[in-house]
């Protein structure tokens, strides 16, 4: 019994609240790892401005966990309100995850709240920052388990169906599952990625307000050798998530590359519009599909040909696929001629323009955060268990979803404007040359 | 001991551990903002955020344990509740959105915006009455299956005597326990007004909450007279509770052990709660779900269990700590030692 | 070597991102000279 609008509006709600969520829950997986990093070097190298850098970041960084725990929990509920008939079925074989997700971010908040109020408590900066261990662990791992459900979602595993019941269910099997592997590392490291960028724009636009202070150039420099590193890593592993989806969901690499005959010597189709089945002014780059499908040029990738219509996700995945790989290439670009210009002493990377690229970098990497997960979620239509249950069988019946998406919009719109004048505010009222000063009368002591 | 008891038992302790320490967070919220409505805010704020500021967090996450937890002991429930809560729980939803957020922009960003507190207050108090309904609704009688698909009729529900007086109960309970707690608090950071005026709320909301106790055990009579029947004969838990209730009364008016008056507050709320989990045994929703019926296969629940014991083993030294180093941390109490980020 | 690429690889490429950052972050030396050339 499928009430169609309700399936309708459930989609949209569930949309609304993952794309706002992913925000604040990418920045809570990346930051506590810049965090670490930055109070890490401090340490090492008894800088003062590194382990201000961490100090700095940890302040916003609850503005932005806050955020996120409040969607955290929505859309945790979300899941069973509006598909009480998946999470039925989900729950009987991939609870196991969703049970540990909230303990690894148990973890980290109580490590976190340690962290924030014990600052000067330690007498030596390496205790204090190892209670940070606990929080890069937690944020990550929070991130690993609840991307093994959605890696579960794309390929069910660790049970058998038998006249319609769920038997021999092997829970550690449906956590590793062959999706699982790719999905978890992509996740990660673009979660990194965007972190570091997000953070190097604050640091490009307060240069580009005239600060001089070299804390500015220090945290810029790290953060963009951080956002290369991570950003080649996602490239990389993206390229195996192609070999996995080659193998294991050929219709979804099929509809993101717009290859409609199943053919060797593939050739990859970079961007172009789609009219009917015509692909126009796209870029084939020949063989590339076949490589990068099975690490053989003349190998075959299965078309769009060899499913039928109502199996096939929407095709216009290939167009956030074309806008997260170009951003994802984009800041790879960026990070390298930085960190490649910083040691040879080029001056362009310091003129004001290149500086706007370098803030441009931080909205532009949550774009391709949006980009990559609607393609991944829209790319796994029109299952929402991957061949068992299709969206629609698995969503609620009740009525009234579409007066809860207008609650939820409003509440989400008052928190992100909130997040962001708060941290806005932070960021203005608190400038690096002024919280110098106050580390000094403060300790009386006189760095630099 | 079965799984499905087992099971069961875990996520009581667990919905009874959130019962305690949200009772907490909403009653200081709520306090808070009653103060600076009367003028007396500079007397609790300062201890109030104190207590809060490391400890917010935590509070969410006992809830999310909760229906994570239900949902992968007895995934029937996902069904089930999640058909018919969605309109009761979105709306609690965007009440724990605001106050979640609110606390986060307070303590880090904007100063005082008073019209942020008093939502902030009243949010407090209405969370736990829309999340109290649930409890009515597992009591029965509000939800009917039309062709194989639960639906809830709100009518019946809003206009109930048992939903209002268990709403009723929740907030006289969330104000009690947290006016307990804070007194004990505030006299630890030896702040003798704010004890003093904890100490007064404590006494005021005393009364209250022991009359909605005896309103719903009245009510259950016409809505569930199979648990009616479990309680009456559980009748010596709630006499130890309403024992424990009253030393814990008379402490406070005595001014005496205000530590010890928390511990047998917990002890009489934890009686209680348990014995009303007892008395809904075995129905998860009275009359078409129970612990059997709707328990997960036993691979699950085994591994359930393992992941919540590693999971405890690592979240309890780590509570302790927090607690430790914060709310027990004579320096921390006192105000003196506020190194924060 | 297709399985071995897609199941434990990725997770290799993460630790190794990490390793490097770490090992990276702390040599700022172009800053440091830029610095020490301004304060001449």
């Amino acid at each position: 019994m499928i009430n169609e609008s309700a399936v309708y509006w459930s989609r949209a709600l569930t949309e609304l609240t993952l794309s706002f969520h992913i925000i604040y829950a990418t920045i809570g997986v990346g930051v506590p790892l810049m965090i670490m990093i930055a109070q890490w070097t401090g340490y090492k190298k008894n800088d003062e401005h590194y382990i201000l850098m961490a100090r700095r970041w940890a302040r916003g960084f609850v503005i932005t966990v806050a955020v996120g725990v409040v969607t955290g929990t929505a859309i945790g509920l979300q899941l069973s309100l509006l598909w009480p008939n998946f999470m039925q079925l989900a729950g009987q074989t991939i609870a196991l995850p969703l049970f540990m997700e909230t303990f690894a971010f148990f973890f980290e908040a109580i490590f976190l709240g340690i962290y924030l109020y014990t600052w000067d408590r330690f007498d030596s900066q390496k205790k204090h920052m190892l209670l940070l261990i606990p929080v890069a662990v937690g944020a990550s791992m929070s991130a690993v388990f609840i991307t093994i459900v959605n890696a579960f979602m794309n390929a069910p595993r660790g049970f058998d169906i038998v006249d319609g019941e769920l038997v021999n269910i092997q829970p550690f099997l449906a956590m590793f599952n062959p999706a699982m592997p790719t999905k978890v590392a992509h996740v990660l490291v673009t979660a990194y990625m965007t972190s570091a960028f997000v953070l190097a724009a604050i640091a490009g636009f307060r240069m580009l307000k005239g600060s001089k202070h070299v804390y500015h150039k220090k945290s810029l420099l790290l953060l963009m050798k951080i956002g290369l590193i991570f950003s080649i890593a996602a490239a990389v592993i993206g390229d195996f998530s192609g070999k996995y989806l080659a193998e294991y969901q050929p219709e979804k690499l099929a509809a993101a590359e717009w290859h409609f005959e199943t053919e060797g010597k593939a050739s990859l189709v970079l961007f172009g519009v789609l009219d009917g089945e015509e692909v126009k002014y796209a870029i084939k780059i020949p063989y590339a599909l076949s490589i990068l499908a099975h690490f053989n040029p003349n190998a075959e990738v299965i078309g769009l040909d060899q499913f039928e219509e109502e199996d096939l996700p929407p095709l216009y995945i290939h167009y956030l696929f074309d806008i997260m790989v170009s951003i994802g290439m984009f800041m790879m670009l960026v990070s390298l001629l930085y960190v490649v210009g910083k040691a040879r002493g080029w001056q362009f990377i310091h003129s004001r323009w290149y500086r706007w690229i370098i803030v441009a970098g931080g909205p532009l990497s949550i774009i391709a955060i949006e980009a990559g997960w609607w393609l991944a979620e829209v790319g796994r239509q029109p299952w929402i268990l991957y061949g068992l249950m299709r969206t629609p069988e698995g969503a609620t019946t009740s009525d009234h979803v579409d007066l809860m998406l207008l609650l939820f919009a409003g509440v989400y719109a008052v928190l992100a404007v909130g997040s962001i004048v708060v941290l806005v505010r932070m960021f203005k009222n608190n400038p690096i040359e002024r919280e110098i000063e106050d580390r000094h009368s403060e300790k009386g002591g006189d760095i630099l | 001991m079965t799984l499905e008891i087992l099971g069961i038992s875990v996520l009581w302790i667990f919905l009874f551990g959130y019962v305690i320490v949200a009772s907490i967070d909403f009653g200081a919220g709520f306090f808070n903002a009653y103060s600076l409505l009367i003028g007396k805010n500079h007397i609790l704020t300062n201890i109030i955020k104190r207590y809060l500021s490391p400890v917010w967090e935590v509070t969410n996450v006992f809830l999310v344990f909760f229906f994570v937890g239900i949902v992968g002991f007895f995934p029937q429930t996902a069904f089930y509740y999640g058909t018919i809560l969605l309109v009761p729980v979105s709306i609690s939803l965007v009440l724990l959105a605001i106050r979640g957020s609110y606390y986060a922009f307070e303590s880090y960003g904007t100063r005082g915006h008073i019209g942020y507190t008093l939502t902030y207050g009243v949010a407090g108090l209405l969370i736990p009455a829309s999340l109290s309904v649930v409890f009515a609704i597992a009591g029965g009688g509000y939800v009917d299956v039309i062709d194989g698909q639960p639906v809830l009729n709100y009518w019946t529900l809003y206009t109930s005597p048992f939903a209002w007086s268990i709403v009723v109960l929740s907030i006289a309970a969330v104000l009690y326990i947290s006016a307990v707690f804070l007194t004990w608090y505030a006299h630890k950071a030896n702040d003798i007004e704010a004890t003093k005026l904890m100490r007064k709320y404590a006494l005021v909301w005393a009364a209250p909450l022991m009359i909605s106790a005896l309103g719903i055990m009245y009510e259950m009579k016409s809505i569930n007279s199979e648990s009616y029947s479990h309680m009456v004969n559980l009748w010596w838990m709630f006499a130890i509770s309403a024992v424990l209730f009253i030393v814990t009364v008379v402490l406070i008016a005595m001014r005496k052990k205000y530590g010890l008056a928390v511990g047998l507050l917990i002890a009489q709320f934890a009686v209680a709660f348990f014995a009303y989990g007892i008395a809904q045994y075995p129905y998860l929703l009275y009359p078409y779900l129970t612990i059997y019926d709707s328990f997960t296969s036993t691979q699950m629940a085994i591994a359930l269990v393992i992941a919540f014991i590693l999971g405890l083993c690592l979240l309890l030294p780590s509570l302790y700590l927090l607690m430790k180093l914060f709310l027990f941390n004579k320096k921390y109490v006192t105000g003196k030692e506020d190194n924060h980020a | 070597m297709q399985s071995f690429l897609i199941f434990y690889a990725p997770f290799i490429v993460v630790i190794l991102g990490i390793l490097c950052a770490f090992w990276w972050a702390p040599r700022d030396y172009h800053i440091t000279k830029e610095q020490e050339k301004s304060r001449e």
